[in-house]
């Protein structure tokens, strides 16, 4: 779904799009891919991949397979497999992850949490305090 | 029987040609039938429920958006419903204008129009349903100001733009996945900032301060209204140029 860049691939991929026009708030939950690029308060989750935009502004738990953020997250991000971090990141919560790539000038003012093969292939919501390793 | 519905507006002089250039082709095709013309008739709905009763095979909406509403209007959540949904199929001539449904199901003009009635490919399409109104293409608001709540989020947009909601696509330049048989609808919102958000609902409650809701560019609903879909609905005839699968 994302390139090296950090960019989205666009709308064929994406099965939900929010827009930079647009403010969510509640629990949003899809089944696809989606995009970010508004504003997003409450919680955000899918068991597919997210990309949150360099102009979103989510203050929400985040939960992913893969993850990729530029923007400003306040609220913790679990992301079972791959997350990305970009330049424009600023992320303000706990991370948990499986794999992670933070670019420089990316922001993070929370603990980092690896999360282990055993725990990645558990349900999201039984691993909500787990985590096999704590970086800070 | 064929059964056909001419709309009011096919009464002016402009449309005399076109009509009798129908009439003939349906003649050579063998697919004559009853007429009925909507200016002469008081009960639009009444009158088109007691053909249904009485078995017509098909029934032909010539005219525009505004005549397939009517018909659909007429048939939907009524006691013959069940009779339509097992017995008769609908199918489309377009005279003039406001023409997007029949676009989207492939039929370009009143010829081509002519031979697909003949061809009978039949498709059963959803129905998208807003408070008691149906619509086949699309409903559109005004974005800056509209409010949609969705399940358990509910969506504000800043902009000015438009919000649409699709069940069935009227261009194919358009590159959006919709599909009239999915039990879904596609939200849509384009704003004058050139963002576009995209995302599918079986439900929501959209509602705006000012604006109405129109339904394929022919009834207006006032809001806060209800926007659901009916899956396979209605069994249309349609061509093989349809702008869906």
């Amino acid at each position: 779904m994302f390139n090296k860049n950090h960019k989205s691939e666009g709308l064929k991929d994406a099965e939900t799009i929010i827009g930079a026009s647009i403010k969510v708030k509640g629990n949003f939950q899809g089944q696809g891919n989606i995009v970010i690029e508004g504003a997003l308060e409450g919680s955000l989750k899918t068991d597919a991949n997210i990309f949150i935009g360099d102009r979103a502004k989510v203050v929400a738990n985040v939960e992913a397979s893969e993850a990729t953020v530029n923007g400003e997250v306040r609220g913790n991000i679990k992301v079972k497999n791959y997350l990305a971090l970009g330049e424009t990141a600023k992320i303000f919560g706990d991370i948990q992850y499986h794999e992670i790539s933070v670019e420089k000038g990316a922001a993070i003012n929370g603990q980092l949490i690896w999360l282990d093969e055993e725990h990645k292939k558990g349900d999201f919501k039984k691993n909500d305090e787990k985590g096999s390793g704590v970086e800070k | 029987m064929h059964v056909y519905i001419y709309d009011d507006y096919l009464n002016k002089n402009k449309y005399n040609k076109i009509i009798n250039r129908i009439e003939i082709r349906l003649t050579d095709l063998g697919l004559n039938g009853k007429i009925i013309r909507l200016g002469g008739i008081k009960n639009i709905k009444s009158a088109i429920q007691n053909e249904v009763r009485l078995g017509a095979k098909t029934i032909i909406a010539v005219g525009n958006n505004q005549t397939i509403n009517k018909i659909i209007g007429a048939i939907i959540d009524n006691n013959i419903y069940g009779d339509f949904q097992k017995n008769t199929l609908l199918g489309i001539i377009p005279v003039g204008g406001d023409n997007s449904i029949a676009q989207s199901f492939g039929i370009k003009d009143e010829e081509e129009a002519c031979n697909i009635l003949l061809a009978r490919r039949v498709e059963k399409i959803d129905l998208g349903l807003a408070g008691q109104h149906y619509f086949l293409n699309q409903a559109v608001i005004q974005s800056l100001g509209a409010i949609l709540k969705i399940n358990d989020y509910s969506l504000e947009i800043t902009s000015r733009g438009e919000v649409r909601i699709i069940n069935l696509l009227s261009d194919q330049k358009e590159k959006i996945k919709s599909n009239p048989h999915d039990g879904q609808l596609e939200v849509v919102i384009r704003t004058k900032q050139k963002d576009e958000s995209f995302f599918t609902i079986k439900k929501l409650i959209i509602s705006h301060p000012e604006a109405k809701l129109l339904l394929d560019d022919v009834v207006e609903v006032a809001t806060p209204v209800e926007i659901g879909i009916m899956k396979d609905k209605v069994n249309i005839i349609v061509g093989k140029d349809r702008l869906f699968e």
